[in-house]
């Protein structure tokens, strides 16, 4: 009578328990109000990351910064040898290698810390990153756990999942076509991205990035920097079609 | 760019792009459309292996024209359930989704009023042209090389949403996106009230805002720039367009759509097209929209001699020596199948 009893009470608390704190069971999509809210338009207000994420002087037109590099002793990129040379090559012939000089697809992480503002949109199967440059959209897929075969990607391919009040991104699949800034930093298509998007307060996320390439950095190394939402009335990611303008002033010539 | 091959198949990957089956408006469309529903549902559903999409390898100039297109709206699928509602109630369109009124050949084939009458049985006759619109529109058809999307433009409104392989509705209490694998393009669809952008701001996919009346998303799209076409069949519009779509899901798988299109400045009146939107890659859950990296790849651009208003001197060989090209490579994702040269034989209607 009292093993019954007990297995009542246990019943009755289990099933009381999974009212008041619904937990996805393994496998299944969380529904939103479960996630970390991300959501909104955001942008990095550091506007020298674009132009070089090593910490560096000013120069015409590029104003100085410390960098965005958390765990090198000198806040450098632990390149190789022959990438280090490559870098340099890079640096001096930018204007002509630069691939955001052609408009093409920036690569991840540069895509984040563009001078263009982008937007976070939350599902219970995906999240996408919407970026005002070029209407460049990142799926990051939470339901597939490995990253696709055989293909490579600009923007490489993206896998999530949540880590309390983290996005966890794995990117992978990348090519060796984009940089990492417009200083001539860059990576080959071994590359492979860790993400880890964190609000820390209702208007800023935490953003690090841990960049993998064996092939032309000598270790894993991480990036840090903060996403500033927008809260300017009615702000809405605008268009920068930068081809078509890049053709419009080719034509005016 | 060197033209090296880095685009590899994905086994097993359903394309997104579906065959239509040409058909007229009427009566005894409605009855093929009917039978051939099912037909088409299982096209459409069924893996294709390789690379599927365009027809036209990346690098020809020549190629066919890419979109299947169609005459008159897409049938709908088979009967489904209700339609699926949010937590608040409304109308859940997350998925994806294909089909839509046609037209993307020449928009006159999904004209359903003019002015707010019934569209003229002559298709030739149902675009209600200014005069000098209309000399316009044909110039743009001996002008290929005009063609928005061979410059990867985005599309513009409505024509975005019919374009080729489909598109992705991510939904969140007060905002849509739709994000179509052709040009990876998106359109921003806030729900949440606010007023339209300054005017003076245009915009290839316009701006627009979206409110439900019942279980009707209905949508406004201003602020629209003129460099792109409705169709790709060189009819185009001016920066006066506005575009008022309503979206009615009638059950768990369809969408009755329509455009109001109005623009003072090309028409002398209002047209209406009209169609069904379905949900797609409903038999594969592991369908995803992959890359599609235009500018990055686009060979056709350069193709186009100067007759045809591009900057080559002569036509290229279609396959000099020793350069064979595996069909569909490009750099990156998706590479962009032929836009080709101007229309062969006379227009579909």
């Amino acid at each position: 009578m009292r093993d019954r009893l007990l297995l009542l009470i246990f019943a009755a608390a289990a099933i009381a328990a999974a009212a008041v704190l619904p937990t996805p069971t393994a496998g299944q999509a969380r529904s939103t109000a479960q996630m970390p809210d991300l959501q909104g338009i955001w942008q990095v207000s550091d506007t020298s990351l674009a132009y070089n994420v090593e910490p560096h002087t000013a120069t015409y037109g590029v104003p100085a910064g410390q960098g965005a590099i958390a765990d090198t002793p000198n806040k450098m990129i632990p390149y190789l040898p022959a990438a280090a040379a490559r870098r340099q090559d890079n640096f001096k012939n930018r204007a002509a290698l630069d691939p955001i000089n052609q408009c093409f697809k920036p690569g991840v992480p540069r895509i984040t810390y563009l001078h263009f503002p982008f937007q976070i949109i939350q599902t219970p199967t995906q999240v996408t990153f919407v970026y005002e440059y070029i209407h460049n959209t990142r799926n990051i897929y939470l339901n597939r756990k490995e990253h696709l075969d055989g293909l490579d990607f600009w923007n490489g391919d993206s896998i999530g999942r949540y880590e309390g009040n983290t996005l966890v991104v794995d990117a992978a699949d990348f090519n060796d076509q984009t940089w990492l800034d417009a200083s001539g930093n860059h990576h080959s298509e071994a590359l492979k991205v860790q993400e880890r998007y964190t609000r820390t307060d209702p208007n800023t996320i935490t953003y690090e990035v841990t960049l993998t390439d064996p092939k032309v950095y000598s270790r894993p190394w991480k990036m840090s920097m903060l996403l500033y939402r927008h809260r300017e009335p009615n702000f809405r990611i605008l268009e920068y079609e930068c081809h078509a303008y890049a053709e419009d002033a080719e034509r005016a010539k | 760019m060197s033209a090296t091959p880095t685009l590899k198949t994905l086994k097993g990957q359903s394309s997104g792009e579906q065959k239509e089956i040409q058909m007229k408006n009427g009566l005894l469309g409605s009855i093929i459309a009917m039978a051939a529903g099912v037909a088409i549902v299982s096209l459409v559903s069924v893996p294709i292996a390789g690379q599927g999409g365009q027809p036209a390898p990346a690098q020809e100039g020549r190629g066919g024209r890419g979109a299947a297109g169609g005459r008159g709206g897409a049938p709908a699928g088979p009967p489904a359930g209700p339609v699926k509602r949010l937590p608040d109630g409304k109308p859940d369109l997350n998925g994806y989704w294909a089909g839509g009124p046609g037209g993307l050949a020449n928009i006159r084939t999904a004209i359903t009023e003019v002015g707010g009458q019934p569209a003229p049985q002559n298709p030739a006759e149902r675009i209600p042209y200014q005069p000098a619109a209309a000399a316009k529109a044909e110039a743009n058809q001996k002008n290929m090389f005009e063609e928005p999307e061979l410059h990867c433009f985005l599309s513009g409104v409505p024509s975005q949403t019919y374009r080729q392989f489909g598109f992705q509705i991510i939904q969140t209490p007060g905002y849509m996106l739709t994000v179509n694998e052709f040009m990876g393009a998106v359109r921003h669809i806030p729900t949440d009230g606010r007023p339209h952008i300054p005017e003076n701001i245009k915009l290839f996919n316009g701006d627009s805002v979206g409110h439900w009346e019942g279980d009707t998303l209905v949508v406004e799209t201003t602020n629209n720039n003129d460099r792109t076409w409705l169709d790709n069949y060189g009819n185009a519009h001016s920066d006066a367009l506005i575009v008022l779509e309503k979206w009615t899901p009638v059950d768990a798988n369809n969408i009755q759509y329509e455009a109001t299109l109005t623009d003072p400045k090309t028409y002398t009146a209002p047209f209406k097209i009209a169609g069904t939107y379905r949900r797609a890659q409903l038999n594969d859950p592991t369908y995803e929209q992959m890359e599609f990296a235009c500018i990055e790849g686009n060979q056709d651009i350069h193709h186009y001699t100067e007759a045809a208003g591009g900057k080559a001197k002569e036509a290229p060989l279609a396959h000099p020596p020793g350069t064979e090209v595996a069909p569909g490579a490009g750099r990156g994702g998706r590479g962009r199948g032929g836009a080709g040269g101007p229309p062969q034989g006379p227009p579909r209607q």
